[in-house]
């Protein structure tokens, strides 16, 4: 049977932890700030990738991208070459035409891009983005304002180029504090537009570009604004998940007679899915073992500290042994303390990075993960370990003699 | 004032064998004990004395059991113990012995009952009776209304009590002192002193005392004075 029993250790072990808390503190900085990191970083990465992931959801797992340019390399990761940093290509209205023609069971949805200034009353925003589609891209990607916000635009409005505008969440707030938004006219370019709707809430896509700051209006009407016929993107919805893959070898098929394999590429969302996740993968990875470096400098930290508190208590040994402590209890009283500091120190790490992840959230996706906790808490609990042996064992072997002579 | 000696027919608690203590330093060897033979009978009250350098802390740590002989043998009630390792001996030190130290060697910012139950920490005592036994020996030392004191706020004589006290809580066979007055004014070291004569004559505890100073020698029912690693006078 172990002598003393476990919780007597832990008993005596928190005690003279206690007894100089300053130093308690100080000595499981560098855990606690290790700990801290690797949560918050872990937090931050998880957070991207689930958000990512709902947010390509939202879109459909029925969606085709095609965009100018390559966009992929041929190993799946997303192209780095000259190729995909100039982009010239551009689509035409004929290409709509010709997959419309050919693709009778899917949905193609052109994109324009407009960066337009914004004035309602005395409020002005310039460089917005204003994005030209038509009347099915509402309902297909979800952006359809919702019930009491009023209503996408009509296919009416967008053959007609009828100057009529559906709002991000945000920008809806800004332009209009004090709410009656739908049926309210805006200041585009010097253009009166018409307000129809406006958004909820959505948040950013894909990490990046935010849809509460955009502003939706038809493809023509955007074209104007733009001052040429671009199309930047189309989007392809097939009515099954199924038709994804025969889908894209068509398109890729019909865009070739037109195009050069590099000025443009077709994806879908699983794919580009996978390869932001295995980007974002393997950054929290990196990210968390830098972060994990700081865990191993506290560690040091504490053996420090340990080494020194053995020298400290040298007499404390002394007496301890001659009493009838065996080497063993020592060592395992030195090493208990050195763990629980080194726990001390990683608790308030997940405590810390919890709370910090949580204040991340409000303004970027943070997720914290059991698996970051667990992981953190327990690489936390072996560094103590680890770093707590060395002065145990020097305790441990202390003699009595020497140790009660010790001054 | 040397007592009359009523345990001669007492059996022998720690008998030392003819103990040999070398140390070596480079190429020349010094015995620290050269060739020591005593016996320490039950309910005896006996201190060792000597000049400084004279071997008393070398016999002092071999009958404490804080160190092994070079030479000879150490029983402890007929058993040899010389040859025991680390873990046997602290063992042994556990249940047979109780210190007291010139320095106190109290845990700071520890309560007298807490250092006064420390020893039972290694021991088969259960916990349900640790507390209790430590507020019998604090009370048996007259320290009963400072339970919760922690030593610096104790007298010098006070913390020594709680000392006495922590080597009692196991019911030892033989409470060693070493210089137990050395730190203490001479009011509080005559108490710890009357403490002392206390435990032998009421309590029958067989008690060593190594002190330098042969007055205080002279209280114990016999002195056992070493010179050069040898017993000089045995007065019995």
């Amino acid at each position: 049977m172990l002598k003393p029993s476990l919780d007597d250790l832990i008993k005596s072990s928190v005690r003279s932890i206690l007894k100089n808390k300053g130093r308690t503190i100080l000595t499981s900085l560098g855990i606690i700030i290790g700990v801290t990191s690797v949560i918050l970083l872990t937090s931050i990465g998880n957070g991207l990738q689930v958000y990512i992931n709902q947010q390509f959801e939202s879109l459909g797992s029925n969606s085709i991208f095609v965009v100018p340019g390559k966009v992929f390399d041929d190993k799946g990761g997303f192209n780095n070459s000259e190729s995909a940093r100039y982009i010239t290509a551009k689509f035409r209205y004929q290409d709509i035409t010709t997959l419309r023609r050919n693709l009778r069971n899917s949905l193609v949805l052109p994109q324009s891009i407009a960066q337009i200034s914004i004035k309602q009353g005395s409020v002005i925003k310039k460089d917005i983005t204003l994005i030209g589609v038509n009347s099915q891209y509402g309902d297909a990607t979800n952006i359809t304002p919702p019930t009491g916000n009023g209503r996408w635009f009509t296919k009416e409005e967008d053959d007609k180029k009828t100057p009529v505008v559906v709002m991000g969440y945000k920008i809806a707030q800004d332009l209009f504090p004090n709410g009656n938004i739908v049926g309210k006219r805006v200041n585009v370019n010097g253009k009166n537009l018409k307000v129809v709707g406006f958004n909820e809430k959505k948040g950013g896509s894909f990490g990046g570009p935010n849809l509460d700051e955009y502003l939706f209006a038809p493809i023509g009407l955007v074209q104007g604004f733009a001052g040429n016929d671009d199309i930047v993107e189309i989007i392809i919805k097939t009515p099954t998940k199924e038709e994804v893959e025969a889908t894209k070898v068509e398109v890729k098929k019909i865009l070739l007679k037109d195009y050069d394999e590099d000025a443009f590429s077709v994806f879908d969302s699983s794919q580009l899915l996978n390869s932001i996740n295995a980007i974002i993968g393997t950054l929290t990875i990196a990210l968390a073992g830098i972060a994990a470096i700081s865990l191993v400098v506290g560690g040091i930290g504490i053996m420090n500290i340990m080494l020194v508190t053995v020298s400290e208590r040298t007499k404390e040994i002394g007496l301890r042994k001659a009493i009838g402590a065996y080497p063993r209890a020592i060592l395992i009283q030195f090493l208990i303390e050195a763990v629980i500091l080194s726990c001390l120190g990683g608790f308030i790490g997940v405590a810390l990075g919890w709370l910090g992840s949580l204040a991340i959230n409000n303004f970027f996706p943070a997720r914290v993960t059991f698996s970051s906790v667990a992981i953190a808490f327990g690489v936390s609990a072996l560094v103590g370990i680890i770093f707590g042996v060395a002065p145990a064992r020097r305790a441990s072997k202390l003699s009595p003699i020497e140790a009660l002579r010790y001054e | 004032m040397i007592k009359s000696s009523l345990s001669k027919n007492k059996p022998v608690v720690l008998e030392l064998r003819d103990v040999v203590k070398t140390y070596t330093s480079g190429n020349t060897q010094f015995n620290a004990l050269d060739g020591v033979s005593l016996q320490i009978k039950k309910g005896e009250f006996v201190s060792i004395t000597g000049p400084s350098g004279s071997g008393k802390s070398t016999l002092m740590h071999i009958i404490g059991l804080l160190d092994n002989p070079t030479g000879g043998q150490v029983l402890l009630e007929g058993q040899d113990i010389s040859h025991l390792n680390e873990n046997e001996m602290a063992k042994v030190r556990n249940v047979t012995l109780g210190f007291v130290f010139q320095q106190f060697n109290l845990l700071a910012k520890t309560s007298s009952l807490e250092n006064a139950m420390l020893p039972l920490l290694y021991s088969d005592v259960p916990k349900s009776e640790r507390e209790n036994l430590a507020l019998q020996m604090l009370t048996k030392v007259g320290l009963q209304d400072k339970l919760r004191n922690t030593p610096a706020q104790l007298s010098g004589g006070q913390q020594q009590r709680v000392a006495i006290a922590r080597a009692l809580v196991n019911d030892p066979k033989i409470i060693l002192a070493d210089e137990p007055t050395g730190n203490l004014d001479s009011k509080s070291g005559t108490e710890v002193m009357k403490l002392f004569h206390h435990l032998h004559e009421d309590e029958g505890r067989t008690i060593v005392f190594v002190t330098h100073d042969m007055d205080l020698a002279l209280q114990a029912q016999r002195i056992i004075i070493i010179k050069d690693g040898k017993v000089e006078i045995k007065h019995a």
